[in-house]
């Protein structure tokens, strides 16, 4: 594993699997176009990233805590949750909107901090508490719900993200690549991200240096419960409605796109630029078999597929040990 | 003093080691004596027989997981052999042996697979196979839509029937967890395996065919999916193609509730089928108490957090850092 | 040595694949005259007769969508017209067919009076039914299908042909006979999706010049749904209908088309009376509805409680659905309830939270 490094950049490695996800991406790109050249159309590159923009979202936030070591899978079940509430509150009413997003994030980052607590003070399996807590939080959507899809969403709201600025780029799109742009600036900049870095490289040693291992890995559980929340507000810009199942799967979506995007299971490695790649990898290639007129169930073999292939030729590209 | 001193973590170590098995006694005692019907020997066969399917690949996983590994794809390939097994015998008895074996092999060629494709190219377990989860998914939907043949009466009987009032589903459970039990405690390969998922390095240099192992490790796991497959064919009694959603996690939250790490390195078969029947305890009694289902599923989370909290299943420093693959020296494939 | 082990591997599951794709099975459309003889068939529910109080259990192959929230909740509504009917245990499968079974299992061994349900598969739960049955349980199918079967003693439900086929003909006379259309159907190889296609196709015997681009399937998703259209989109660059029975999924297609600016001349199917899409039917007076009612659990109750008392019911109970045209939409659409919302004559304190 690699020592407490000043900066975690300056290893050529860690350059080499920036630069693999992000091959793998052109390298798809193309063959899209040579089979397709909706591709090439704006109009529909911007949708391609419109209907990304859930599962990025919400892998941005994952991403940090997988960086640590760690894993969220309860990410599908606080979208799902997120979206019911957050159309509840907007009770069809554009003026409630800033205030049913401000609550709907407040609570996902309050899943977030009970992750994080669950973590940090019981030094078990995140795999398995997440998946635990992940239960609990789609029983508590059930609940609320009843069942149906509850609350109304208000009528601008979903017009506003729909909209083509320029008539190409999708608001929601714009909000999918700000929100990877500020993190991934937080990553690098800040001495939280540093931390971040440090301790997913090696926990025992980044405690002994001080390093407050417990609270930063409580706050990045808690961003990555309010970055799935936002995914839960961008479920409901897109399609209007929520439904008690929005979520469900999605964690496992954005788990492959953040692992294909460099960050590797063991943390201390990763990029939110390289696992929104990775989403923009999924989704090409779930766009791809579907314009192509294939059978809805080869899409999921293709994808399967592509998972495999993607993360073999990037193991070959990115590890450097 | 001291010896206060030295039993506090006498009473830890035996409050963790009795963990699983503490806890399944409370809850079923409290079962016994306070829910209604509960006690009903139908009843408790009911719950066997329920949780059998369960336990065969949550079998399976605790191998892959003692490893150092992870197999997500189980459900999936549970499934495959759900629709597989109706489709081709579609009642038959006389093809019941061929397809038994058949499926076997496909669960032993599926394991096969992921274990060329983690030694070779060195993939993480959690995504690899979360890819052949959706690669067998799509196989099976775009085989049918719909649920196809039927189970032959055999199978049937294998998952509902009683042999001297037992539940024939808990004898094939006993038996495949016996086995297991002796492969993992017993034998080289079970030392091996377990060497392997503690510190793959050391077991490597200690001359551990580490590849072989993992190889092996996930030839346990598929067939124990799609042994678990057979029951559920019998269990339905026909085909039905999303037969196996699910298993993976409840087979993996199984394993760790019983007390296998997923750090690797630690496994018990035991455990994990005590705790494969808690969860059937838990959702019966859920059921009989008319909890609504949408509480139940909040519940059944609460439980799962609560458990390893109290139970204090350890793992290390993160979920999968021994999935970490040690770099390609001249034996890796 | 490893990679031939692999390969030898891989080489059997080619085969074994490869030996039973022939065999794949094909949707199979229900042989109506068959169908319309069963149903009529009388039962004779003299062994079920008991006195009450009676116990109702409903095991519901799935709670997660509208239409059967509001189903069960006329079958609590029509329980509380009763005063024999004294509790009403319900469980939920989650579309797990196997849970479903153990449902039915842990309702028997609670002894309910009677067993009402919505399968996630048909023949899974067969077997449980038939022991259920046996046990002088009746039980009734309540929801979108007809089944015939030994475990079921009768059925409440919807012709989803006949759905299908009354939406056609509308949307086809729309149409104005010609045009290219393409399906949106819920989720593969339910009855639904089989009958509801196979009504289109025999309407679209009649009607040459409308070419069938493609059929898809929705799963009953708005999103889902949205995204397909917007693939098909791209596909085709000519779309003058689309043929949606259900409501949902019709809002997440118009969706798609109204992004896409092609929403002018483009024809859209009746729907069913999901209260979104009826607000869209509202606002653009296209398309109408033909209802997929939810008091289908209702109907089942009073057909399970005629069996507790021994009466002779048919086989098969029909709700007819009815078709309402755009300017009749604004009398059934609630402006001010969710999309995902049914009407119905529930009084006030039944109707979901």
């Amino acid at each position: 594993m690699s020592p407490l490094a000043a900066s975690p950049w300056s290893s050529a490695g860690e350059l080499l699997s920036r630069w693999a996800i992000l091959c793998v991406l052109a390298v798809l790109y193309l063959v899209a176009i040579a089979l397709s050249d909706a591709f090439l159309e704006p109009v529909y590159v911007g949708n391609i990233l419109r209907q990304a923009a859930p599962v990025g979202i919400a892998a941005i936030g994952t991403t940090l805590v997988m960086i640590l070591g760690c894993i969220d899978l309860s990410i599908g079940a606080i979208i799902s949750f997120s979206a019911v509430l957050c159309a509840v509150l907007m009770a069809g009413d554009a003026r409630n909107v800033p205030l049913a997003v401000a609550v709907t994030v407040a609570v996902g980052a309050a899943f977030g901090a009970v992750n994080g607590l669950l973590v940090v003070f019981n030094r078990s399996s995140s795999f398995i508490l997440t998946l635990g807590t992940a239960l609990a939080i789609y029983g508590l959507t059930q609940i609320f719900s009843g069942g149906t899809a509850r609350g109304m969403v208000a009528p601008d709201f979903r017009e506003f993200f729909n909209h083509r600025l320029g008539d190409v780029l999708p608001v929601l799109a714009l909000s999918l690549l700000l929100l990877a742009a500020a993190v991934e600036i937080l990553l690098r900049t800040t001495r939280f991200g540093r931390q971040i870095y440090l301790i997913g490289s090696n926990r025992e040693a980044a405690r002994l240096s001080g390093l407050p291992v417990a609270a930063v890995t409580f706050a990045c559980y808690v961003i990555s419960g309010a970055f799935a929340a936002l995914g839960g507000i961008a479920v409901l810009a897109r399609s209007g409605v929520s439904s008690t199942f929005t979520g469900r799967g999605f964690e496992f979506d954005a788990l492959a796109a953040i692992v294909l995007g460099g960050t590797l299971f063991s943390g201390g490695r990763g990029t939110v630029v390289g696992t929104v790649a990775g989403t923009l990898v999924l989704f090409i290639a779930f766009n791809l078999v579907n314009i192509l007129g294939f059978n809805y169930n080869l899409q999921l073999v293709l994808k399967g597929a592509i998972i495999v292939v993607a993360s073999a030729a990037y193991a070959r590209l990115g590890r450097d040990r | 003093m001291a010896l206060a001193a030295a039993s506090v973590p006498a009473l830890q170590s035996l409050a963790h080691r009795a963990g699983i098995y503490g806890l399944l006694a409370v809850v079923l005692a409290a079962a016994l004596l306070f829910v209604p019907g509960f006690a009903s020997p139908t009843n408790l066969a009911n719950v066997v027989t329920q949780s059998a399917a369960l336990g065969l690949v949550a079998i399976g996983q605790t191998f892959v997981i003692a490893g150092g590994l992870i197999d997500l794809s189980v459900g999936q390939l549970l499934g495959l052999s759900v629709v597989l097994s109706c489709a081709i015998t579609d009642g038959r008895s006389e093809l019941l042996l061929p397809v038994l074996m058949a499926m076997v092999a496909l669960g032993a060629a599926v394991g096969v697979a992921h274990g060329a494709l983690v030694n070779r190219f060195r993939i993480e377990p959690l995504i690899l196979t979360f890819g052949t989860l959706s690669i067998l998914q799509g196989a099976i939907f775009a085989y049918t839509d719909q649920s196809v043949g039927r189970a032959p009466v055999e199978l049937v009987w294998l998952a509902n029937g009683r042999l001297l009032g037992l539940p024939v589903a808990g004898l094939v459970l006993l038996g495949f967890a016996a086995f297991a039990h002796l492969l993992l405690r017993h034998t080289r390969f079970g030392l091996r395996l377990l060497a392997t998922g503690g510190d793959a390095e050391s077991a490597r240099r200690a001359g551990v065919d580490v590849a072989r192992v993992r190889l092996l490790a996930f030839v346990l796991s598929g067939v124990g999916a799609t042994l678990a497959g057979l029951l559920v064919a019998g269990r339905l009694g026909t085909g039905y193609p999303n037969a196996g959603q699910g298993f993976e996690l409840d087979a993996i939250v199984a394993a760790v509730l019983g007390g296998t790490s997923l750090a690797g390195g630690r496994g018990t078969i035991a455990g994990t089928v005590a705790a494969v029947i808690l969860l059937g305890v838990i959702s019966n009694v859920l059921n009989l108490l008319e909890v609504s289902a949408f509480v139940q599923t909040f519940a059944k989370g609460l439980i799962v957090v609560t458990a390893i909290v109290a139970t204090g299943a350890r793992t290390g420093r993160g979920p999968l850092a021994a999935t970490r693959l040690p770099a390609a020296g001249p034996d890796a494939g | 040595m490893r990679l031939l082990f692999l390969s030898k591997a891989l080489a059997c599951v080619a085969v074994l694949s490869a030996a039973l794709l022939p065999a794949a099975a094909g949707a199979q459309t229900t042989d109506r005259a068959l169908q319309k003889k069963q149903m009529a068939e009388v039962v004779d529910t003299k062994k079920f007769k008991k006195p009450g109080p009676y116990t109702i259990g409903v095991a519901a192959g799935y709670m997660s969508n509208s239409w059967v929230v509001f189903c069960l909740q006329h079958i609590r509504y029509e329980a509380s017209l009763h005063k024999d009917v004294k509790d009403v245990i319900v469980t939920d499968a989650a579309f797990n067919p196997s849970k479903q079974v153990a449902d039915i299992e842990d309702l028997v061994a609670k002894n309910v009076s009677l067993i009402i349900y919505w399968p996630v598969d048909e023949k899974a739960i067969q077997p449980a039914l038939e022991k259920a049955v046996a046990k002088g349980i009746p039980t009734v199918n309540a929801g979108g299908g007809f089944s015939y079967s030994a475990g079921t003693v009768s059925n409440a439900f919807i012709d989803q042909w006949a759905l299908g086929e009354e939406g056609a003909r509308h949307f086809v006379k729309d149409l104005g006979g010609k045009g290219k259309i393409f399906a949106m159907l819920p989720i593969a190889g339910t009855t639904a999706a089989v009958d509801q296609l196979a009504a289109l196709k025999t309407v679209l015997k009649d009607h040459p010049n409308v070419e069938l681009l493609s059929a898809e399937y929705g799963d009953w998703n708005r999103a889902k749904a949205k995204q397909i259209s917007e693939n098909l989109l791209q596909r085709y660059p000519k779309i003058d209908g689309v043929f949606s029975p259900a409501g949902q999924m019709s809002m997440g297609v118009a969706e798609a088309f109204e992004d896409a600016g092609r929403m002018k001349g483009l024809t859209m199917s009746p729907g069913d009376e999901y209260n979104g899409w009826m607000k869209w039917v509202v606002k653009n007076q296209k398309g109408g509805a033909v209802t997929f009612p939810t008091r289908a659990g209702q109907e089942a109750t009073k057909l399970g409680l005629k069996i507790l008392a021994g009466e002779p019911v048919p086989r098969g109970l029909v709700i007819p659905s009815e078709y309402i045209a755009p300017k009749d939409a604004a009398k059934f659409a609630e402006m001010n309830k969710p999309d995902d919302w049914w009407a119905s004559k529930l009084p006030e304190q039944f109707k979901p939270k």
